[in-house]
């Protein structure tokens, strides 16, 4: 787990991942929350859900994420 | 990919410019464009029914009567092209009263409901309780989520961490203000199933009877589709059921939302194994038009240490509350050490306790801060005397004769990485220690068991092996094959397997009935407009989140009696009151410039407003510096603040907020309301060099002049009357 629950974060970039669907290029430059981090094993390779301001919630891989300064 | 702009406000701002430039002459396509008008705004405000789009062509029809007038005859034939090309999104936003752009304002879904994974228009139904209308909360939540009482007691709630509340307290409690709803409702019997839509003919079977698989079968069977759900396990409820202990989610409460399934006609069949007792082969035989697999993530990690392989006091924390959720109640050991730190740890850990564990000790390697388990639980589990070893890493179980003396771990710090925002536990040298147990529980994790879908060929799976879907319709690369749940996404959240189930049950009715499936996910649908409720500024600042009843410690220790008691009555209708009502005000900050930049009033302290850098909100200020002058209510995109005059008073409100409260005084003549004292104060002082001032007396414009003229009526000259 490399995001906790409730932090702020951007979708900075496209990722490479599998995971990473066309629809998603969309959301680039987007603010959001996380929402539901990989919560069992720490895996910074596990997607991470995360609710995008007016774009609803949607589980994302981790390198495509940064987190935002309070 | 969806529209950018949205096609209806398109076609509002295209008329209403076309009128407002005089385009259109003859005053009678002048009246008829402005009746279209006003029905275009009702489809973008969400009021229009059926009868709109066909009000529309009429008039359009009507509109293009005279020939000779080519203003009209050209608005007539851009209706007709707007609104025949844009059908789809003209009668979406009359049937679902949602704006995917969001450009139509008032159709804006609020930011819980959009994070909701299965899209629950949240606000409607926190008011809706807030009223004492729970059955009608339970339809409203049931239109996107079959078990509203399950998710009132287990929902992860990521619609708190976005509820705008929290930029200036707390969150609404809207997890167990639904729960409450939900109990309301199905004990007094007014929790009821939608009508069914006539049978179609066709049949899905399900596989996995938890909360994904459930909530497809809902939506299908709604539908008008035939369902079987298939369930290895001896009952209903998947990890509801096997995975979350007795004491946070009650069995009877997951047997009574199923027994809705049971009554809509939805069959199952228990002990049946997918892959052993029934193949997709047999089940297409049987005439099944599609299949859904939500078969969730029950296999877990394994430790990976020394001396853990094979040893009968190592145990699985998923197996052990499974085991335990069947009836079984042997106690696992005297002293036990659960190795985790998410929710799963958490729970096997409670249930030792419950069970008779003398004394249980949760392992973390990382800090508590870091602990990825909500909260709450952990609160509550230190509460009932579970031990926490922070920072422990365990590196070998330790055998004896027959038996364990624990688990040998490693103490850790936390370093920085290189490159890494995040600390990482790094084992201190020479630090090893044992932690005594007789029984070690292993919660680090689970994945899909696949072994079941050896046999559905051609389908593909990720490197995390999770089935492949696309996510906007958990279509799978196997044409009529759709899945959902932990199977997809790994063990994730009970809702968003909810939300998966819904969608995979949408994506299979286009499936079957020949539509194209969409390319993005679904926006979530509003499904009320209903009206807000009446607070006074100085209680939406006071109120307080309530805090949960818990059961007594003692009891907590020893039985599996539901922890969290509920809010009472009192406390859910008024915490329903701290809603901000988002889907009405969108925070776009116009009345708050307009008062302090037009204005130079500044009434407005609405910290909230900005997602990124919220501030200070406080709204009580209003009412001491208001003016009631009403430029943020006139400017006002969503009709979110309003002024209005009650009898004696004017009145600001924001989505029911009383912001301000002002005598109005009237014209001491002729009675004509003049409008509060600081607003007539603030016009006489923007006016003394223009106009002379009525000395004390309070007079209307009218009556002022009149009083002010050198020749009136009254005093008129006997020559000139």
């Amino acid at each position: 787990m490399v995001f906790r629950r409730g932090q702020r974060v951007e979708i900075y970039r496209r990722s490479g991942d599998e995971s990473w669907e066309a629809y998603m290029d969309e959301y680039v430059g987007l603010h959001g929350l996380i929402t539901d981090p990989d919560n069992t094993i720490n895996d910074p390779d596990a997607l991470v859900e995360v609710s995008l301001v007016g774009k609803g919630t949607h589980r994302f891989p981790q390198d495509c994420l940064r987190l935002l300064e309070d | 990919m969806p529209a950018k702009t949205c096609s209806v406000t398109r076609t509002v701002t295209e008329l209403k410019h076309t009128i407002d430039a005089g385009r259109l002459q003859n005053p009678r396509s002048r009246r008829i464009a402005e009746e279209i008008l006003q029905l275009l705004n009702d489809i973008a405000w969400g009021r229009a029914g059926d009868r709109h789009i066909p009000a529309i062509a009429s008039l359009a029809d009507e509109l293009a009567y005279d020939e000779a007038d080519a203003a009209a005859m050209e608005t007539a034939a851009y209706l007709h092209d707007a609104v025949d090309h844009n059908r789809e999104v003209f009668v979406s936003h009359i049937k679902t009263h949602n704006c995917s752009t969001g450009d139509c304002v008032k159709l804006a879904p609020a930011p819980c409901q959009m994070t909701c994974p299965a899209g629950l228009d949240i606000p409607t139904y926190v008011t809706l309780i807030g009223m004492g209308r729970d059955a009608e909360a339970i339809d409203v939540i049931r239109r996107d989520c079959p078990f509203p009482w399950v998710c009132g007691l287990v929902c992860t709630r990521p619609c708190e961490f976005m509820c705008v509340r929290a930029r200036i307290d707390t969150p609404i409690s809207i997890k167990f203000l639904k729960g409450f709803a939900a109990e309301r409702a199905m004990s007094e019997g007014s929790y009821r199933n939608p009508e069914k839509a006539p049978d179609k003919g066709q049949k899905v079977c399900v596989i996995g009877a938890g909360p994904g698989g459930m909530s497809a079968a809902y939506y299908l069977i709604l539908k008008g589709y035939g369902v079987r759900v298939i369930e290895q396990h001896p009952t209903a409820g998947g990890m509801l059921l096997l995975g979350i202990p007795r004491y946070r989610l009650p069995r009877e409460i997951i047997d009574r939302e199923v027994a809705m399934l049971t009554d809509l006609g939805v069959e199952f069949r228990f002990n049946t194994r997918f892959g052993q007792d029934a193949t997709l082969a047999d089940l297409k035989g049987e005439g099944f038009d599609a299949f859904f697999f939500a078969i969730g993530a029950h296999q877990a990690f394994k430790l990976g240490i020394p001396g853990e392989e094979g040893c009968p006091q190592v145990l699985e924390a998923i197996a052990f509350l499974r085991r335990v959720a069947l009836g079984d109640r042997t106690v696992p050991g005297k002293t036990v050490v659960v190795i985790g730190g998410g929710n799963v740890a958490i729970d096997a850990a409670r249930t030792c306790l419950r069970l008779g564990c003398r004394e249980v000790t949760l392992a973390y390697r990382r800090a508590r801060t870091e602990m990825p388990a909500d909260r709450e639980e952990v609160e509550q589990a230190e509460e009932e005397g579970i031990r926490f070893a922070f920072l422990t890493i365990p590196i070998e179980v330790a055998k004896n004769n027959g038996g364990i003396d624990g688990l040998r771990c490693l103490r850790a710090e936390l370093v920085k990485m290189e490159g890494q925002d995040r600390k990482y536990p790094k084992p201190i040298e020479g630090s090893e220690f044992l932690l005594a147990a007789d029984v070690v529980i292993s919660a680090i994790g689970q994945k899909v068991d696949n072994t079941c879908m050896t046999e559905v060929n051609g389908l593909d799976w990720t490197r995390r092996n999770t089935i492949q879907v696309n996510t906007a319709t958990m279509e799978t690369s196997r044409a009529g094959v759709f899945a959902a749940g932990d199977a997809v996404t790994g063990p994730a959240t009970v809702i968003e397997a909810i939300g998966g189930g819904k969608r995979a049950a949408e994506s299979i009715d286009r499936y079957l009935s020949g539509i194209p499936q969409p390319s993005m996910p679904r926006v979530p649908v509003r499904r009320g407009r209903i009206d807000w409720l009446e607070v006074p500024a100085s209680t939406k600042m006071t109120l307080k989140r309530p805090d949960m009843p818990l059961l007594n410690l003692d009891r907590r220790r020893t039985t599996f009696q539901q922890v969290e008691l509920g809010y009472p009555e009192n406390a859910v209708r008024e915490e329903a009151r701290r809603c901000l009502r988002c889907d009405i005000c969108l925070r776009c900050g116009k009345c708050v410039e307009i008062c302090r930049d037009k204005m130079g009033v500044n009434a407005l302290q609405m910290g909230y407003f900005d997602f990124d850098h919220p501030v200070k909100t406080d709204f009580r200020i209003t009412a001491e510096r208001c003016i009631a002058c009403g430029a943020c209510a006139a400017n006002c995109p969503t009709g979110a603040m309003r002024m209005e005059d009650r009898g004696h008073e004017r009145v600001l409100s924001l989505c029911g907020t009383i912001l301000n409260r002002q005598k109005l005084l009237t014209c001491e003549d002729c009675g004509a309301v003049l409008g509060p004292a600081r607003y007539i104060e603030f016009v006489r002082k923007r006016t003394k060099t223009v106009a002379r001032a009525a000395g004390a007396r309070a007079l209307c414009d009218a009556c002022s002049r009149h009083a002010s003229a050198k020749i009136t009526t009254d005093n008129l000259p006997s020559q000139s009357k």
